[in-house]
């Protein structure tokens, strides 16, 4: 599943994958404390908190729909973040999948039969009880050809559907159609409600509901916050749902605060004012800017909270589409020595002092090394050496002449174009370093920062690109990455959709890939994504740069705060409180 | 019937002032004299950067970007010395906070040996006005984010930004006068028109349309290239406004006395009008362009701020600064915003002093 991330101009995948072990029941539910209507509600694990206050947080963007099923990028996505939830969901700190809207849930022998035992007393917040009809209604929906969304690519397998139904009210069955190692980690997708939506689903206009302009009060979720206001450009406002399904170890019902905003701001520098101001609460903090904030976080009563190293991917990539790039550059990318000297040649240590500010580590391979379950430390290394990328240049047939300009056989100079996101600063710096670097060969790069959206539609639409220096955002499982690395994939940048897979270790990375997918044991999967990791360390589709290491400033006033680079500052949303 | 005999073959004149007396009121204008010192300052500078600049364009010291201005200085352990700088170290990389290492001083030196260069693309040389021994370096003004020395950027991008408003203001007023010209003398039926071509340029929303014709510039051409096509793009829509008033100063001058004259002579249309009404537009025209020549510079910043400028005009350094941490931290990047209103200022006083000088109604003593 896809989502595009504007703030930090990157084609995000998102998408979920397997861990738990197969036939891995959920935790067992404590016996106190209790809630009147939920008879099972789900405790936090948090310290306890002061009911009351308010959260303000800002956001770049506006969202583009409230209709969280067709939402496809983080602007919308996380304006409903707590209003909906899933039958499961990802634990922040430990990346573990745990019991959400479902109680519990158990598989067959075959791993094929998952059965999800739904939390019974949930509520919507129209008052309506939340039950197996409403999930059967969010998969009839986001599995229809009709309704064009993310969640359907990653539950899909081989073509085939994962068959779902309602064994009674609170029960709900799902059959994979092979054992499906990712399972877990793609059914947390946020459901809906069937009373609500099914009369525009029937209709065929379910794309179109639930738009920006639907009046809050109508989007009905189940989640620690209602929606009830939303003023374009200018904030979301939401309330606390007084029904929530989880309580603290104390017994009060959660959530603690009383309200959330998201202000709405042009720019991350205003969002940088805003909290400096101490308008927000909860500000990323940009490498570069690190030392200042740490500096002033006395003053400006905030805590600036280290994660470490990101999920995501930031690199550059080269046209090898038939399609799309044309003789001689499509010969040239399409040579692995040139790209591999192109790896060569990046002085990752420049980028990290001078983009990053020292906040940042060298990457050579597609998963981050956060990725503690999947990362895989033994892949191609590319250090910074000029003379080994003039020597692998060479190799190609592309040489240095008396004007120092690199040309191949034919004598053409190999020029081509450089495009990153505009308005990112990081990366137009980055690219003009890289570029820095690939001239220094003899290359010329004519680097052209460009407008995000139209870069996104010339990797997956009109394929006139020649280089583009761009982010993905990540997740634990390699299997979120498949709409980028099986030669299938929309997002596989460099050729994109084929019906054949073009070379050889395409060819093998789809094995790896199918094969990942409907492996349930853990061991043979991390194997096998070891090799996908070898692979594209040796083959360089997207030449991996820097990966920079993930801080948030948060207010002191806030208490309950766990941050992880994996969850950010506020993943653990109903816990938070307010200090007095 | 004896009459002094006028000198026929003489064509009348256009009235020259005198350009003695103007030059010598401009003098006395003191805010614009010093207008003039500043923008003949500006003009040298860049004409030799190569020479002046400390280091080569292509310069950057890795290690130290963000380094602040260098201070110059004369006393070292209490003894007066020759003007010399420290070497600075890094003392906080998070911030690259930098301190003075005051072990050893390096004077300055005049005329070092430095970066290579060909002068003007001719004569090779790399001989350079001042510099200091390495490890120091002597950053005037401090460096960016890649550590190229922001004073060598500046003198260089000079060159870019200065050339765009004297090739734009060229344009604009051979357009301007070529047109208001052919209008106002002709009249009738093609001022009508000419007129017509000249509100429609002005009633356009000019900064959307720089916007929209710099942003299908291709890619592939080269930045001297680029910058030929943003002067042509900016020049575009600057000569309408202009070409409108010469014209109406034409309407009027081609009724004068040496005009019909002229006219009554048999001389050739396009003749009386470069030859003789012309000319008398000349005191408003270098009026118009000291004021208007800081518009180019301005607009291809604003074209910069949108990220479709010249590539290493001042304009471009400039936007490159917007950033907060920028302007906490590292001040010395907005010299080229000081360059801009500089040059702008120094334009301004230098067009108001000269419509003083120029203005014959202005009698001086």
């Amino acid at each position: 599943m896809t989502r595009l991330d504007a703030r930090r101009a990157v084609a995000a995948v998102v998408a979920l994958a397997v861990l738990a072990a197969a036939g891995g029941a959920g935790q067992a539910a404590p016996v106190a404390p209790r809630l009147p209507d939920i008879p099972v509600p789900k405790v936090s694990e948090g310290g306890p908190g002061i009911r009351g206050g308010t959260l303000v947080v800002s956001t770049i963007s506006d969202p583009k729909t409230f209709n969280v099923v067709v939402a496809q990028e983080t602007s919308s996505s996380a304006a409903v973040g707590p209003v909906f939830e899933g039958l499961v969901e990802e634990h922040g700190e430990t990346t573990e999948v745990e019991p959400a809207m479902a109680e519990s849930w158990s598989v067959s022998p075959d791993g094929r039969t998952w059965t999800f035992n739904l939390r019974q007393g949930i509520k919507w917040f129209d008052g309506k009880p939340f039950t197996a009809d409403d999930v059967v209604f969010t998969f009839d929906a986001l599995y229809d050809p009709k309704v064009i969304n993310s969640f359907a690519d990653v539950l899909t397998m081989g073509g085939k559907k994962i068959a779902y139904k309602k064994v009674d009210a609170h029960t709900v069955q799902f059959i994979t159609p092979t054992p499906f190692g990712p399972f877990l980690r793609t059914i947390g997708i946020p459901i809906i409600p069937r009373h609500k939506l099914e009369a525009a689903y029937k209709a065929g206009k379910f794309m179109q509901t639930w738009g920006v302009n639907t009046p809050p009060r109508e989007i009905v979720g189940t989640g620690p916050f209602m929606l009830t206001k939303y003023e374009p450009a200018q904030r979301l406002t939401y309330e606390r749902n007084p029904n929530y399904w989880r309580v603290s170890k104390a017994g009060t019902r959660l959530p603690y605060l009383d309200r959330m905003v998201r202000l709405i701001v042009p720019n991350v520098e205003t969002a940088r004012l805003k909290f400096q101001a101490g308008e927000t609460d909860v500000y990323g903090i940009r490498g570069r800017e690190f030392s200042a904030f740490k500096r002033d976080a006395a003053r400006g009563n905030y805590s600036v909270y280290e994660g470490g190293p990101g999920f995501g991917i930031e690199f550059i990539t080269f046209n090898q589409n038939p399609r799309g790039a044309k003789p001689p550059k499509l010969g040239w990318f399409s040579n692995v020595k040139f790209r591999q000297a192109v790896a060569h040649a990046i002085d990752r240590q420049r980028l990290i002092n001078q983009v990053h500010a020292g906040r940042a580590v060298p990457q050579y391979g597609p998963e981050s090394p956060a990725n503690k379950l999947f990362f895989n430390p033994n892949t191609r290394q590319y250090p910074y050496d000029p003379k080994r990328a003039e020597a692998l240049l060479k190799e190609t047939g592309l040489s240095r002449g008396q004007d120092g300009k690199l040309r191949d056989a034919q004598s053409n100079p190999v020029e081509f174009e450089l495009n990153t996101s505009a308005g990112s600063s990081d990366a137009e710096a980055t690219s003009r370093i890289i570029k820095d670097n690939l001239e220094a060969l003899g290359m010329k790069v004519n680097f052209l920062p460009r407008d995000f959206n139209l870069l996104v539609s010339k990797l997956d639409a009109s394929f006139d690109w020649d280089a583009i220096y761009i982010g993905l955002t990540g997740g634990v499982d390699p299997h979120n990455g498949r709409n980028v690395y099986h030669s299938t994939g929309s997002l596989h940048f460099w050729n994109p959709r084929q019906k054949q897979p073009a070379t050889p270790w395409e060819a093998e990375m789809d094995r790896v890939f199918d094969g990942a997918a409907s492996t349930v044991d853990q061991a043979r999967r991390r194997q096998r994504y070891n090799r996908y990791q070898e692979i594209i360390a040796e083959q360089l589709p997207v030449i991996p740069t820097v990966q920079s290491l993930g801080q948030t400033a948060v207010r002191n006033t806030l208490g309950n705060i766990r941050y992880t680079n994996y969850g950010g500052a506020l993943w653990n949303i109903w816990d938070i409180y307010r200090k007095r | 019937m004896v009459s002094p005999t006028p000198k026929r073959r003489q064509e009348p004149r256009p009235v020259v002032r005198g350009w003695r007396r103007s030059l010598t009121v401009l003098c006395r204008h003191r805010l614009a004299a010093a207008g003039a010192v500043i923008i003949m300052l500006l003009y040298a500078s860049a004409l030799f950067a190569d020479p002046v600049a400390p280091y080569g364009p292509a310069f950057d010291d890795k290690e130290k970007f963000y380094h602040p201005p260098v201070y110059i200085r004369v006393m070292h352990e209490g003894r007066l010395q020759r003007p010399f700088v420290y070497n600075y170290v890094l003392a906080d990389p998070g911030t690259r906070a930098y301190a003075e290492d005051r072990a050893r001083p390096y004077p300055i030196r005049v005329l070092v040996r430095g970066d290579a260069y060909r002068y003007l693309g001719l004569i090779p040389s790399n001989l350079h006005l001042l510099g200091v021994d390495q490890p120091a370096r002597l950053f005037l003004l401090g460096t960016d984010q890649f550590g190229r020395d922001a004073f060598t950027l500046l003198l260089f991008g000079g060159r870019i930004s200065l050339t765009i408003g004297l090739v734009g203001e060229a344009i604009t007023t051979v357009l301007g006068m070529l047109v208001g010209g052919i209008a106002g003398y002709y009249g009738g039926m093609l001022d009508n028109i000419l007129m017509r071509v000249v509100e429609l340029l002005q009633g356009f929303p000019s900064f959307y349309l720089f916007l929209f014709l710099s942003a299908i510039i291709p890619a592939g051409v080269s930045s001297g290239m680029r910058m030929m096509m943003i002067i042509a793009i900016l020049s575009l829509i600057g000569w309408a406004g202009f070409a409108r008033i010469i014209r109406g100063m034409v309407l009027s001058l081609r009724e004068v006395e040496f005009v019909q004259a002229a006219r009554a002579l048999g001389l050739g249309d396009l003749r009386i009008i470069w030859r003789h009404v012309l000319p008398n537009t000349y005191s408003y025209i270098i009026v118009v362009i000291s004021l208007t020549l800081p518009g180019y510079i301005l607009g291809e910043s604003g074209l910069s701020f949108f990220g479709l400028g010249v590539q290493d005009s001042w304009g471009n350094m400039l936007a490159k600064a917007q950033d907060l941490t920028v302007l906490t931290q590292y001040p010395w990047l907005l010299a080229p915003g000081v360059f801009i209103l500089l040059t702008v200022l120094a334009f301004n006083t230098l067009g108001d002093g000269l419509r003083d000088a120029l203005d014959p109604r202005a009698q001086s003593s």
